[in-house]
């Protein structure tokens, strides 16, 4: 086998066999007060390896024998070369400084690499920067903290989804979100949603994206990849980008166990609640009325009642006044509890750590909550110096349960439109909600009270979620590492859906069991070569060949129960209609890669790393599915190649890198089938079988001739720059990306028999600026302050779709007339809907018989999602044991479309809408009087009239500009001194306090725009009456024992 | 040598083994192939479920059966149609019911002409909506997947008459060639697969006659020799549905996801949209026609209470409003959407023997008609007998030619209430009966009734055949008058 091995290297690399010695060479790094330093960098000079200390501050690397000295490193520290003696154990203590620039990253494959090395953009967030600030979700930690990424949460309700694109999106309709690694095995970060009655995805809970199991306090470090460059060795999937996270490991130096003790309470609530008017109650045209709509336009408070104003019923005036807080006390204190344990211990061969910890939130929504168990086991052996292996079992238990939102019969969709006289506490309780029989008590027949739809109809997700991997890698020579790891994601997700019987959106009741399964199963030989001074003189070469498998399952089932017999046993075994709804749907896609990677080193300062990947996938057809895809990147310090040794220019380095990434097709797409037919909406339907007829017809996809994969192509730029003794580092990169050949569903004319066509079509391009910049602006021996800012331009543009089409709707639900949508010209995921048509000048046309605006014209661009820039800025200070950090981010630009501040305007409930409500109003625009010519419109209009103008749930006065400053996260932490932690007996003690989402300002626009009701996708800018963010103000112990 | 070979040898072993490991791409999610006897409910279904739902409540409220009282029906009640009907276009009309008849006509013509014949007369019907509503419309070269990426907008004068030069066959000589599938000797036949006749061909038969009365009648103002020659031929050969048991109704069923579109619609998701018309209540009072009435709409608490066609004024109260009574929908969803009846056959023939010439005496096929509409509805011989002995007038034709024509098409246009499609036909062709416009009027232009209804915005979009900018909805259709 081992002759074989070198075979193939010889026969692939065609590369000599040279003989090198290496040995182990292990350390401790502190600071100048004796306190460890975790992740310092330790890197071989003149050889791209490198390794990170522990968070002891423990290091052990292996070292070529001809290598000379060590370079240790860490932010902020001054970088201490070390001799390589014959010592096996070497204490380095740093001293602070200025030298932030010399850093170990892990990149494809799990390599740990000297970031100078590398020609493509990078950038990495250590442990420090997203534990103990409050955050559950671990893609929400990283909001405003890495440039080239764009993070938003679906709202503030318990475990609700995150969008995370990198660098923009690339694929029509696929997934945009980037890969996720751990530990070196991709898992699943999917949304899987279970269709929340007739309005399904509009109308759902906000479901995880399951990055959410990941515990954050378990997560030594995370490295965000962000071209397709940096990801080419992970295939397709990685063609949005890489998330790669490396989680804590056991084992010191020291060979001490050592136990952490971590525990934080949090507090959450509601914010962004815009200001209401206190002055009108409930009522229709100043007349007071209960029962026929949720309008706020009755009388004003305090009017003399009479029969004529609806005040006076039977001679007695009716209880009328405001309700101030009668929505904000709808949302209620969120609390979380989060506590882990880690037990770690070993040397830095054979070392072992178990974690186990415990998440509790309560939400800000009546009857929501999060609990997340996750128990972790790892460990590392090694068997004569030569064969090592590892591994670890990580189970995961996610319990969500979520309340319904979306347009109309929803929990959320009601609450946005409370009569400003409701006092709706008296409806809080279960015996008030609803009536004694169960069903929904409330002012209007066939709406749900928003309590009821909150108790009796949530959705439940249960998870039970397995992530193993192991890893094995032996040295068959000194130059030569043949390694296998192995990895296994497996989880279920049991979900129950339930429409109490009475309920709005289904008035007959009905129970969804919807189980998903899914799995990925990833192997990856891995054969790594190293040899320096090949050919010449400090010219160093590692070679990379690898081979991978990878399969992927996925199942949802679900039987769904209608037509309850009877209310209050929510089984399926109640239903008397089980096949509406109900289904069984399978994937399976497996794909085989070979890879090889080849990276130059010339004197530590120009490399050069080409690399190159032929998959070959399930899902293409059988002749044609094999395609090749290649990588080049190179970079270059020029300062040390020219010696430049300015006090000025401390560091610099160019890199460009050109990258090709090719992306399978989803499975099944190359048959023509038939299904079992439905017809209709949420208004009529119709669903086979008819009784036991069954009604199969022809599916409206038509399947292609041929397919074949589709490219994205990437070419980046980029400088490197330390400035004043590395005091200052920039990271700047400029990127170009063109994703062309998209295979899509493309609509085609439904005269056709078919709706849509699977075809490769299309191009779209994403052009972009990032830069980061981090200033150590004090550094003195007891007082440091650290400034890091990011910034992010991003512009996308779709090129072209199919020939005659110009745009079509991103797959996913969507309300006819703000439809999220691609469109030739413009960026991805515009919003497309009825806009008001416009004089020649561009102002908006009165229809002179009522005053109200012209028809609107349909199909038009209502939105932009796009933003213009991000800026995340964050500050670290510390004195003696105290530190302190703060995160702020600012995004200009976007849109995003806002059903709850229509309602607030229509229904009368938004404070502008009490202001001169009495007197006539004007709606802005011009009546044309002939054609061609304008007057100022001068109809008025009654403020009802006028509000609901303005107040159309798709109207573009309900668009509003995303531009939002926001204090992202907020942190204290004091850490107890050494000679109390010594009279204590303990290893380390921090207390923190932080705060998250502290405030915002969002200058235009009503609601925090930083929300998205069917969370992450490709769907993006629409708030179709969804819950608000929250805030989260907490505290936290960490104990070292 | 030795080393390099062994390599290529476990390279070609890999590579070789993968060919299987990867041959998982065949779908277990849908079959690929399904027998007729699936195919065709799906397609009847279609058919009724397109004649029932979004189409049939913009026309029942251009022709004032109904008024809209909130939302869609509402906005179509004072003509604000455009950007509407993309789901009737696409996934009940191309994509439910033309493409799955074709698709029965592809794969059963040659073997299995029962299910052809069947297919093809449903696709006349379906093709003749299509047509009747939007004008131009796909019929040649539609539900043809790939073969037509961009069909052909086939003019209406060419879908009913035919043009060889494009290629293009006319619905009589379609509903012919069905006709004649159905004499032929077929391998396979339909069961209670033909939810509509349960397989009874001859009814079948029945259907398409009729069918071809249907197509004639509208080309009264057009082509009236076609229409007396094809009237003429179907009365001679005399198969055509003339008892109101042999009506081409298609059935629903009572329970969730079967039921009709009028009675989810109406009764269970959208209660509030759509009532009783004042202008129709009107109608009726001034034919003392309430009987009748009381079984096509509800009379909450013995009252009638209307809206009227584009009122903005507050609605009653939801539980008295008059609404579509069971004959509709059903005690649970489960009555049949009706689309050829024996009433209308009579009032077609009424019409033809009035204005065509055809062979039967005007007054007595108008006379049964009235009767086969208030029996099929449920009044009793008594009530019927007792309508007609006081009302002589209402039920007898005189005067001019078109004083009887306008009392046919107004006694076809009751007898059509849940079908707009067909009395918004009638209505266009003959101008009965008088409508005046709705309050607020809006749309393309306010002061006419439509007279079609815009083509849908996905297909304006995406096939370049489409006539752009469309066509307004006061541009009158070949046929009509």
């Amino acid at each position: 086998m081992r002759k074989i091995l070198m075979g193939a290297i010889c026969f692939l690399l065609c590369t000599g066999i040279v003989h090198a010695q290496s040995r182990t060479v292990t350390g401790k790094v502190t600071d100048n007060t004796g306190t460890p330093i975790p992740n310092a960098s330790v890197i071989v000079k003149n050889f791209s390896t490198g390794t990170k200390t522990s968070s002891d501050g423990t290091f052990s690397i292996s070292v070529p024998t001809n290598a000379k000295q060590l370079i240790i490193s860490s932010v902020g520290m001054e970088d201490v070369t070390v001799n390589i003696g014959t010592k096996s154990f070497y204490d380095v203590t740093l001293r602070q400084s200025e030298k932030v620039l010399s850093e170990v990253v892990v990149t494809s494959l799990g390599i740990a690499r000297d970031k100078r090395s590398l020609g493509y953009a990078t950038q990495n967030i250590k442990a420090d920067q997203i534990a103990d600030k409050g955050e559950v979700n671990v893609v929400n930690a990283l909001q405003g903290k890495v440039s080239g990424v764009s993070i938003t949460n679906a709202s503030g309700s318990a475990g609700a989804s995150v969008n995370i694109n990198i660098r923009g999106i690339t694929s029509f309709t696929g997934n945009n979100q980037p890969l996720f690694i751990v530990d070196g095995i991709p898992i699943s970060n999917d949304v899987d949603r279970t269709n929340g009655g007739p309005l399904g995805t509009l109308g759902d809970n906000q479901p995880a994206n399951r990055a959410l199991d990941l515990d954050i306090n378990n997560i030594e470090s995370i490295n965000i990849l962000k071209g397709p460059t940096a990801a080419a060795l992970y295939g397709s999937r990685a063609s949005s980008g890489a998330i790669i996270i490396t989680t804590k490991k056991g084992g010191s130096a020291r060979n001490k166990a050592e136990i952490i003790v971590n525990s934080s309470y949090s507090i959450q609530g509601a914010i962004g609640l815009p200001k209401l008017q206190n002055d009108y109650g409930q009522g229709t045209n100043g007349i007071y009325s209960t029962n026929v709509s949720l309008n706020s336009w009755g009388p004003k408070f305090g009017s003399t009642p009479s029969v004529a104003n609806g005040l006076l019923v039977n001679g007695n005036p009716v209880d009328y006044r405001a309700y101030p807080n009668n929505i904000n006390d709808f949302f209620q204190k969120g609390a979380i509890f989060d506590n882990s344990v880690t037990v770690n211990g070993g040397d830095l061969k054979q070392n072992y750590i178990l974690s186990a910890s415990n998440l509790n939130q309560k939400g800000i929504l009546p009857n929501t909550e999060l609990k997340r168990t996750s128990i972790k086991f790892g460990g590392n052996t090694m068997i004569r110096d030569k064969i090592s292996f590892g591994g670890s079992v990580n189970f995961i238990n996610t319990i969500q349960k979520g309340i319904l939102g979306g347009n109309g019969n929803s929990s959320l969709g009601i609450i946005a439109q409370i009569p400003r006289s409701l006092d709706l506490t008296s409806y809080k309780t279960k015996g008030t909600y609803q009536n004694p029989d169960g069903t929904n008590n409330w002012i209007i027949a066939g709406q749900d009270n928003p309590y009821y739809d909150a108790y009796k109809n949530p959705l439940t997700s249960n998870v039970y979620r397995f992530l193993g991997n192991v890893t094995t890698g032996m040295d068959v020579t000194k130059w030569l590492n043949v390694s296998y790891r192995l990895g296994l994601d497996a989880y279920t997700d049991r979900r129950k859906q339930i429409f109490a019987v009475s309920s709005g959106r289904v008035p007959n009741g009905q129970v969804l069991e919807n189980t998903i399964f899914r799995s990925e199963l990833n192997g990856d030989l891995i054969i790594t070569g190293k040899k320096n001074n090949i050919f010449t003189k400090d010219l160093n070469l590692t070679a990379i060949l690898g081979q991978n498998i990878n399969e992927r399952y996925f199942q949802s089932t679900q039987v769904q129960g209608d037509n309850l017999a009877f209310p209050g046993f929510y089984n399926v075994s109640n239903a008397t209609t089980l096949t509406v709804g109900s289904f069984e749907a399978n994937t399976k896609t497996r794909l085989v890669g070979f890879y090889g990677q080849m990276s130059w080193a010339y004197k530590n300062y120009l490399f050069l790393e080409v690399t190159g990947r032929a998959d070959q996938s399930s899902t293409l057809p059988k002749d044609k599915n094999t395609y090749f895809y290649p990588s080049a990147s190179l970079g270059f310090v020029f300062t040390d190649a020219f010696k430049i040794n300015s006090s000025i220019l401390s560091y610099g380095k160019i890199r460009a890198s050109s990258a090709k990434v090719g992306k399978d097709a989803p499975p099944y797409l190359l048959d023509n089938t038939y299904a079992s037919w439905a017809f209709g909406n949420n208004v009529a339907s119709f669903t086979f079988p008819f009784g036991s007829t069954a009604g199969f017809g022809a599916s409206t996809r038509i399947a292609p001739k041929i397919l074949s994969p589709e490219f994205t192509t990437s070419n980046e730029v980029g400088v490197n720059l330390g400035l004043f003794k590395n005091r200052v580092s920039i990271d700047f990169a400029y990127f170009k990306q063109v994703s062309k050949d998209q295979i899509i569903n493309v609509a085609i004319p439904v005269s056709t028999g078919y709706s849509t066509k699977t075809t490769n079509i299309g191009e779209m391009t994403n052009k972009g600026i990032e830069a980061l910049v981090n200033v150590g602006v004090i550094s003195t021996r007891t007082f440091r302050w650290d400034v890091s800012a990011n910034y992010t331009r991003i512009r996308n543009k779709v090129v072209s779709i199919a020939p005659g089409v110009d745009n079509f709707g991103i797959p996913g639900s969507a309300f006819t007339g703000s439809i999220p949508s691609i469109k030739v010209g413009y960026p991805y995921g515009v919003i497309l809907g009825g806009v008001i048509p416009r004089s020649n000048d561009g102002q908006r046309l009165i229809n002179p018989a009522t005053g109200g605006y012209q028809p609107l014209i349909a199909n038009q661009v209502l939105a932009d999602p796009n933003n213009d820039y991000k800026i995340g800025f964050t500050n670290n200070l510390k004195y003696k044991s105290f530190s302190f950090g703060f995160t702020f981010d600012f995004n200009k630009g976007g849109q995003v479309l806002s059903f709850t501040s229509a309602l607030y305007k229509s229904r009368g409930m938004l404070d502008k809408t009490g202001v001169d409500r009495d007197k006539p109003h004007i709606l802005p625009g011009v009546i044309e009087v002939t054609p061609g010519k304008y007057i100022d419109n001068n109809i008025q209009v009654a403020a009802q009239t006028y509000w609901q103008a303005l107040g159309g749930l798709q109207s573009e006065f309900n668009v509003y500009d995303a531009t939002v400053f926001r204090l992202r996260e907020i942190s204290a932490s004091y850490d107890v001194p050494s000679d109390v932690i010594k009279k204590l007996k303990i290893n380390g003690a921090r207390f923190s306090v932080f705060a998250r989402n502290v405030f915002y300002v969002a200058p235009n626009s009503l609601i925090d725009p930083e929300v998205n009701t069917q969370g992450a996708g490709n769907i993006r800018g629409l708030e179709l009456q969804s819950a608000p963010n929250a805030r989260t103000v907490g505290v936290s112990l960490k104990l070292s024992l | 040598m030795r080393r390099i070979s062994i390599v290529s040898l476990l390279l070609l072993v890999m590579f070789t083994s993968c060919k299987k490991y990867l041959d998982i791409n065949q779908t277990p999610n849908n079959p690929l192939n399904v027998p007729a006897s699936t195919i065709l409910p799906t397609a009847t279904v279609a058919v009724a479920f397109a004649n029932s739902n979004d189409l049939n409540r913009a026309t029942s409220a251009i022709v004032q059966h109904i008024a809209g009282v909130a939302n869609q029906t509402a906005a179509y009640d004072v003509y604000n149609l455009d950007g509407s009907f993309d789901n009737q276009w696409n996934f009940e009309i191309y994509n439910g019911a033309v493409n799955n008849l074709q698709i029965l006509i592809d794969q059963n013509s040659a073997n299995n002409p029962a299910y052809s014949g069947i297919a093809k007369l449903q696709l006349a019907y379906i093709i003749s909506v299509a047509a009747d509503i939007w004008g131009d419309v796909p019929y040649s070269q539609a539900g043809q997947g790939l073969k037509y990426e961009q069909p052909r907008f086939d003019k209406v004068q060419d879908i009913y008459q035919g043009n060889s030069g494009l290629n293009i066959t006319s619905l009589f000589d379609l509903v012919k060639s069905g006709l004649a599938d159905l004499t032929k000797t077929s391998t396979l036949k339909p069961g209670t697969d033909d939810i509509v006749y349960k397989g009874d061909l001859t009814k079948w038969t029945r259907m398409g006659n009729t069918l071809l009365l249907k197509l004639a009648i509208q080309l009264t103002n057009v082509n009236p020799t076609l229409a007396k020659s094809t009237i003429s031929s179907v009365l001679t050969a005399n198969t055509y549905i003339n008892a109101n048991n042999l009506d081409f109704e298609v059935p629903f069923g009572p329970s969730v996801g079967n039921q009709n579109a009028i009675y989810t619609f109406n009764t269970l998701n959208r209660p509030g949209d759509q009532m009783l018309s004042s202008r129709f209540l009107a109608l009726e009072r001034s034919l003392n026609d309430t009987v009748r009435l009381a079984k096509l709409f509800t009379k909450p608490n013995n009252v009638f209470t209307s809206y009227d066609n584009g009122s903005t004024a507050a609605a009653p109260t939801n539980a008295n409003r008059s609404k579509y009574n069971t004959f509709f929908t059903g005690a649970t969803g489960e009555a049949p959407i009706r689309l050829l009846t024996n009433a209308q056959v009579n009032f077609i023939l009424a019409e033809a023997a009035l204005v065509l010439g055809t062979t039967g005496d005007a007054n007595a096929y108008y006379q049964a008609g009235i009767r086969a509409h208030m029996s099929k509805i449920g009044m009793t011989t008594a009530e019927i007998d007792n309508y007609f002995n006081t009302n002589p007038s209402v039920v007898t034709l005189s005067g001019t030619n078109d004083d009887k024509l306008k009392q046919i098409i107004t006694q076809k246009y009751i007898s059509l209430v849940g079908n707009g499609i067909e009395a918004f036909n009638d209505y266009r062709r003959t101008g009965y009966p008088v409508l005046a416009l709705p309050l607020n009027a809006a749309g393309d232009n306010p002061n006419v009734i439509p007279t079609r209804l815009p083509y849908t915005p996905a297909e304006l979009a995406r096939n370049p055949n489409a006539p752009n900018p469309r066509p307004k909805t006061d541009v009158k259709l070949w046929w009509a008058k």
